[in-house]
């Protein structure tokens, strides 16, 4: 009791933590609340959302038992890095897959054109009849040199081939490429045209309504190009010869729902094209077919859609270095159009 | 319930899970993976595993291993193509389906979402997803931006506010099941859902009542509904 008073004395004094008087121990005969090494939880009955005790929180979550959740959003395998591909196969213990390359690989035309045709600038402007039409002299084939060889290494081949007679039949190929594309007739396409050109002419085409139609030659087909290329061998050799076609034709393409898309069933327009036709001479089934289109660059651009679009503006990547500043080739632009519905042939 | 699992996520191998059950399935895998390659034994890595998958059936490292696929048939719908509309009839408007799958949400709690978004327009309907607290708005968000995009890139269509959304509904799921244990030795089984949301967004206007049985009645209809009420009366038991 003693004890006691001393203690509550010592409580009111303002001076008790300098005081020389030492006092014993308290004993616990309560809980005291402000000691450190007892934690008390608590309880709060407000919030409902979890326990009203976080006292054996822990315990309680060891009662539901954690699953791994597959990630099942993950890329799928055609964008995975081959990295990425190898460290998930390893995680799953699949073994590497054995590559067997029993496919024959078998190039029956070229990536590109070579050595393309440049058409003189104003061509198909102005009628042949006419006194400045006339004075724009068109170059005959025999005078030029390179083309005509060309044509005799076809012949070593071909002994038949006749350009005059060949525009002829490139006329034929062009107007039946295009009806095969209006049905999408994939045999008949692939007969027509070759690998490297079959997806430039059948881009955005599927799911399309094509109606195409062929009206008359502005003026006759003429071969204005060749050139003869060589690809692994010297013996294996292709041909390319370039052919102009000027020609009045329409085009209406229909979207997925019937609508029209672009051009029209009665308007026709005249279209001027070069076109590039390829053989593979030195083998025996070698056909001609449609290898790729030049574009000049004076050209006037396609006609455009009906509907507005919106124009993606990315912004050209130039590569200046301090020589080349005015050099074209420097100049990728890369500039896309958002809603270009009409072929790659216009 | 590991052997559900990995029948489930076809799992080749149950490291994850150190269960009896595993192993002896892992056993059965050896027997039937029969391969005359001598194992390649790499500084203890494979040591430990017996069993491994050699894919058999494919000559390239793409799909050597399963995964749930999702529904497949819906975004067929986007590859329908219609003839030219014929003179004098009105044009079609486009219509472009997507889809989301695994969304890890429920089903039954996405519908909510996938409700409120039905008939409205697709601007009206992203900015209202904005602020749903619940997790499928965020999935449900993503779906309409991305269909929207493909409406105006691969469908032809001219303004990208000018669709709306004209279904939009959800697909259940793989669910997998898990267990929780409960006071005196009592256990709960444990669901963990994934759904598929789908949609479908059309050009033009929304339709003023999208259901239209539930639609607020004109004067002149409830007016008519009040008549044929008092004229369906009848006196019981009379003549």
């Amino acid at each position: 009791m003693a004890a006691r008073i001393t203690s509550q004395l010592s409580k009111l004094t303002l001076l008790s933590s300098s005081s020389s008087v030492c006092l014993p121990p308290l004993s616990r005969s309560y809980y005291v609340y402000k000691d450190p090494n007892y934690k008390h939880f608590r309880p709060n009955f407000a919030f409902k959302r979890k326990h009203y005790i976080p006292k054996f929180k822990k315990a309680r979550s060891l009662k539901v038992i954690k699953l791994d959740l597959p990630n099942l959003n993950e890329k799928s395998v055609e964008e995975m890095t081959p990295d990425e591909i190898r460290a998930k196969m390893k995680e799953k213990g699949i073994q590497p897959v054995r590559p067997w390359q029993e496919k024959p690989v078998y190039v029956a035309s070229t990536s590109g054109t070579f050595e393309a045709y440049v058409p003189p600038e104003g061509d198909g402007k102005l009628s042949a009849t006419s006194k400045a039409g006339a004075k724009q002299k068109f170059q005959f084939l025999e005078k030029k040199g390179k083309s005509m060889i060309a044509i005799r290494k076809i012949r070593q081949y071909d002994e038949d081939f006749d350009p005059k007679v060949f525009a002829e039949e490139a006329q034929k190929i062009y107007i039946e490429t295009h009806e095969a594309l209006a049905d999408f007739d994939k045999v008949r396409l692939h007969q027509n045209v070759t690998e490297r050109a079959y997806p430039l002419v059948t881009h955005q085409s599927r799911q399309k309504t094509i109606r195409w139609q062929f009206l008359g030659s502005l003026a006759p087909p003429h071969v204005v190009h060749a050139r003869c290329t060589e690809l692994l061998n010297k013996e294996n050799v292709f041909a390319q010869v370039t052919v102009r076609f000027h020609t009045k034709q329409t085009l209406a393409v229909y979207d997925r729902f019937g609508r029209l898309q672009h051009g029209s069933e009665v308007v026709a327009r005249d279209v001027l094209e070069y076109v590039v036709f390829e053989k593979h001479v030195a083998s025996s089934y070698g056909t001609w077919r449609i290898h790729d289109k030049i574009i000049p660059d004076w050209m006037p651009p396609r006609q455009p859609i009906l509907k507005t679009y919106r124009f993606e503006d990315i912004e050209p990547e130039v590569k200046t270095t301090p020589d080349d500043k005015e050099s074209k080739e420097v100049e990728v632009a890369t500039v896309t159009q958002n809603q270009s519905a009409s072929p790659a042939y216009a | 319930m590991a052997a559900s699992i990995s029948r489930i996520l076809g799992l080749h191998t149950l490291e994850s899970c150190a269960s009896r059950v595993s192993v002896s399935l892992a056993n059965k895998r050896s027997l039937t993976s029969v391969t005359a390659q001598p194992v390649p034994q790499s500084a203890g890595l494979l040591t430990v595993r017996e069993n491994f998958e050699r894919c058999n059936f494919h000559t390239s490292s793409a799909m050597c291993w399963e995964r749930p696929h999702g529904p497949r048939n819906w975004l067929k719908y986007n590859e329908r193509k219609f003839p030219p509309t014929p003179l004098g009839e009105e044009e079609r408007p486009a219509f472009v389906c997507h889809l989301k799958k695994n969304i890890k949400y429920s089903p039954s709690k996405m519908w909510y979402v996938a409700s409120l978004v039905r008939g409205l327009r697709i601007d009206d309907a992203i900015n209202q997803l904005k602020f749903v607290h619940k997790k499928g708005s965020v999935a449900a968000r993503e779906t309409l931006e991305e269909a929207r995009d493909l409406a105006v890139k691969d469908h032809n269509v001219e303004f990208p506010s000018n669709l709306w959304v004209s279904e939009s509904f959800v697909g259940k799921g793989m669910v997998i099941r898990g267990f929780r244990r409960h006071a005196r030795s009592r256990f709960g089984k444990v669901e963990y859902k994934y759904c598929h949301y789908f949609v479908t967004l059309e050009e033009g206007e929304p339709p003023e009542h999208y259901y239209p049985h539930r639609r607020p009645l004109t004067p002149q209809e409830m007016l008519q509904e009040w008549i044929d009420n008092q004229r369906q009366r009848t006196i019981t038991r009379s003549l």
